[in-house]
């Protein structure tokens, strides 16, 4: 019985590694290894935040598919799993490995801060991604500025929101980057200018939809007056949105989140939420691919840049709708 | 001589229903100290937020009373919850999906309950290798992405039977079912004699293996029902829900008076502990306290709940130490 589990075990790792080396967390048609053209094929390792968390893994699919139309580059996904000791290991691993070029989207920026740094110093392209890590020498960076996607959202709210409002704040995990910033943000451009708005409750809901949800239940049953949400992510808008989504004392809310997923696309088409700004995983991983290939082949030597971060609400949501159905995340 | 009598049934009330004390003073603080706490709605939701966390708390309750504990149960939740969720965007059909979540998470806990029985392996390993490869599974499955767009599947979460809203209905019949299995059935006396004592539990002539793999069977089908309540109530299939409810489960079972070292605990007090947890958690965030703070405070009602349940149980044990001395001199 022993042996037989033994085989069945040394089997499944030898089945696991094999799936390593294809395409991982990849199931589309059409995703086989691009073909090579004579010319040098670019090993690049892409080291993710954790493929367990929804946005890091739209993001690493995304950067797989784009890879898959430059034919002088080979991606390679790495999960972090949003642990600092394992994102340096792979880091070194790679580097180790002699890849061409190494983006990392870091769990804690300052944790990867040296490992980023070995890897300039040990010749290799290095990229650093949502969040960038600032200030290395000899590296480039794509990202995404929390500050501003917040911004956009903060600005219109400023007209929307009726005077002495009550409203509710669902933050994201203390001490992340992009958190922090987007709060800072809603401090600065919205609740700095309007102080006759009250914050009836203000709750860390660590990105997540359940944990909202369980917050907005209780603020409903102390406040019969909020007037908008205002979240830190559509997931948490989401969650918010949805415990009240029966409740004719509400039905008047506005509510703000930050990503333009899906499923807050949908709500803002509804009319249930009112705005979100786009973090495009494409526009991220075009961008990143874009960057690498040019890196790579010589064309530049440095680029550090941000995607945009358009807002989104009724007036344009349809187009944001038919880039979800395009990637398949609505039918 | 009365008095005496009326301080005996006290002290006797207090020590064997502790757990029931803490909750009601609970009860009484939290509605003195914010008008809101004490309004049907409120309880309701209460009610509605512990739901899941409890019924995983159920299961944990029978495992943990024969001697083993499921650190497996928030990762096979989602697993169960994603596939049923998959399965209903495909098939529409409510029926399948609710059975899909019920057998993926039944088949989880048989190599739980495999590993324990016929491997040896110490149930605290079993099903953390278990909580690490369900969820893997769950993220696979779905490519990391949430699934949205689940139509009527939310009935099974958000909707309500006779005015109940359906996650209390379901927390309440498991409830029943298992303290109808741990106090009337031959299976519940098993539970607790392996928990007591296994190696007496074995020479009595229990089938130890059987009853433990039984106890895992039970906890699966708990689990596939919260998956279901769990997806239904978030409007989505989530690859990463229920991140550390067994810890939560964990608690509201040892809170309710479960002993670790296994043959004590009963429904009915994970019940309770459930809601010690639901009240404190409802009330801080009622009177705003700060977030940080919550936790602090949370852990040490967690701590002095339970000394508070052991210290009143020793105190009773030592009396009856006492009076049977008493009887023999």
């Amino acid at each position: 019985m022993k042996k037989w589990l033994a085989v069945f075990l040394v089997a499944t790792l030898i089945m696991s590694m094999l799936a390593g080396c294809t395409s991982p967390a990849t199931n589309e048609e059409g995703t086989g290894e691009p073909e090579e053209s004579g010319d040098k094929v670019y090993r690049v390792a892409y080291v993710a935040r954790a493929q367990a968390d929804s946005f890091a893994a739209w993001l690493a699919n995304a950067v797989k598919e784009e890879a898959d139309k430059y034919d002088n580059i080979v991606v390679d996904i790495f999960d972090g799993q949003a642990s600092d000791s394992t994102q340096n290991a792979l880091i070194e691993n790679a580097i180790t490995s002699k890849y061409d070029a190494i983006i990392i989207q870091p769990n804690n920026g300052e944790a990867q801060r040296p490992y980023a740094e070995k890897a300039v110093a040990a010749g290799i392209i290095t990229i650093t991604t949502n969040a960038r890590i600032d200030g290395i020498q000899g590296a480039s960076s794509v990202d995404a500025d929390p500050y501003e996607q917040a911004k956009v959202n903060a600005v219109v709210a400023l007209e929307q929101i009726p005077q002495n409002a009550n409203v509710v704040v669902l933050k994201g995990p203390p001490g992340n980057f992009h958190a922090d910033a987007r709060r800072d943000s809603w401090q600065k451009e919205f609740f700095d200018k309007r102080p006759d708005v009250k914050i009836v409750g203000e709750e860390i809901a660590n990105w997540n939809k359940d944990e909202a949800m369980n917050y907005m239940e209780t603020w409903v049953q102390a406040n019969s007056k909020i007037d908008a949400i205002i979240a830190m992510n559509d997931n948490m808008a989401a969650g918010a949105l949805e415990v009240i989504k029966d409740d004719s004392r509400f039905s008047e809310i506005l509510a703000y989140g930050v990503d333009g997923t899906a499923e807050a696309v949908l709500l803002i088409e509804e009319g249930v939420m009112t705005s979100t700004s786009l973090q495009s995983a494409y526009a991220l991983a075009s961008a990143l691919l874009d960057t690498s290939n040019k890196l790579l082949t010589g064309v530049e030597t440095q680029i550090d840049i941000d995607i945009d971060c358009p807002l989104i609400n009724k007036d344009n949501v349809t187009e944001y709708i038919e880039m979800h159905k395009r990637a398949g995340a609505i039918r | 001589m009365k008095t005496s009598n009326m301080n005996k049934i006290w002290s006797d009330i207090k020590s064997k229903y502790s757990i029931f004390l803490v909750l009601a003073v609970l009860f009484i603080i939290c509605s003195v100290v914010n008008e809101n706490f004490l309004s049907v709605n409120n309880l309701s939701n209460i009610s509605r937020q512990i739901s899941v966390v409890t019924i995983l708390a159920f299961g944990q309750t029978i495992l943990i009373i024969s001697g083993m504990l499921d650190l497996s149960s928030g990762s096979v939740l989602a697993l169960a919850g994603v596939l049923s969720v998959s399965v209903y965007t495909m098939t529409e059909s409510l029926l399948l999906a609710f059975l899909v979540a019920i057998i993926a998470s039944v088949v989880c806990n048989i190599i739980n309950g495999l590993m324990v029985t016929k491997y040896k392996t110490p149930p605290f390993i079993a099903t953390l290798a278990m909580m690490t490869m369900a969820r893997g599974a769950a993220l696979l499955y779905t490519n990391g992405q949430n699934i949205y767009q689940i139509g009527d599947y939310v009935k099974f979460g958000q909707g309500s039977i006779l005015g109940i809203p359906t996650p209390i209905v379901f927390m309440a019949i498991i409830l029943l079912v298992t303290w109808y299995i741990l106090k009337h059935t031959v299976l519940g006396r098993s539970v607790y004699a392996i928990g007591g004592n296994e190696e007496a539990a074995n020479a009595s002539g229990i089938n130890v293996n059987k009853i433990k793999m039984k106890a895992f069977i039970i906890n699966g089908i708990f689990v596939g029902i919260a998956g279901v309540i769990f997806m239904s109530r978030v409007n989505g299939g989530m690859p990463n829900g229920a991140i550390g409810f067994e810890f939560h489960a964990l608690t509201a079972a040892v809170i309710g008076g479960t002993s670790f070292t296994g043959g004590i605990g009963t429904a009915i007090g994970t019940l309770a502990g459930a809601f010690i947890v639901g009240f404190l958690d409802n009330i801080m965030v009622l009177t705003r306290v700060n977030s940080y703070l919550q936790q602090i405070i949370r852990g040490a009602i967690i701590a002095l709940a339970v000394i508070y349940d052991i210290w009143a149980k020793t105190k009773r044990t030592k009396r009856k130490l006492g009076n049977i001395e008493a009887k023999s001199k």
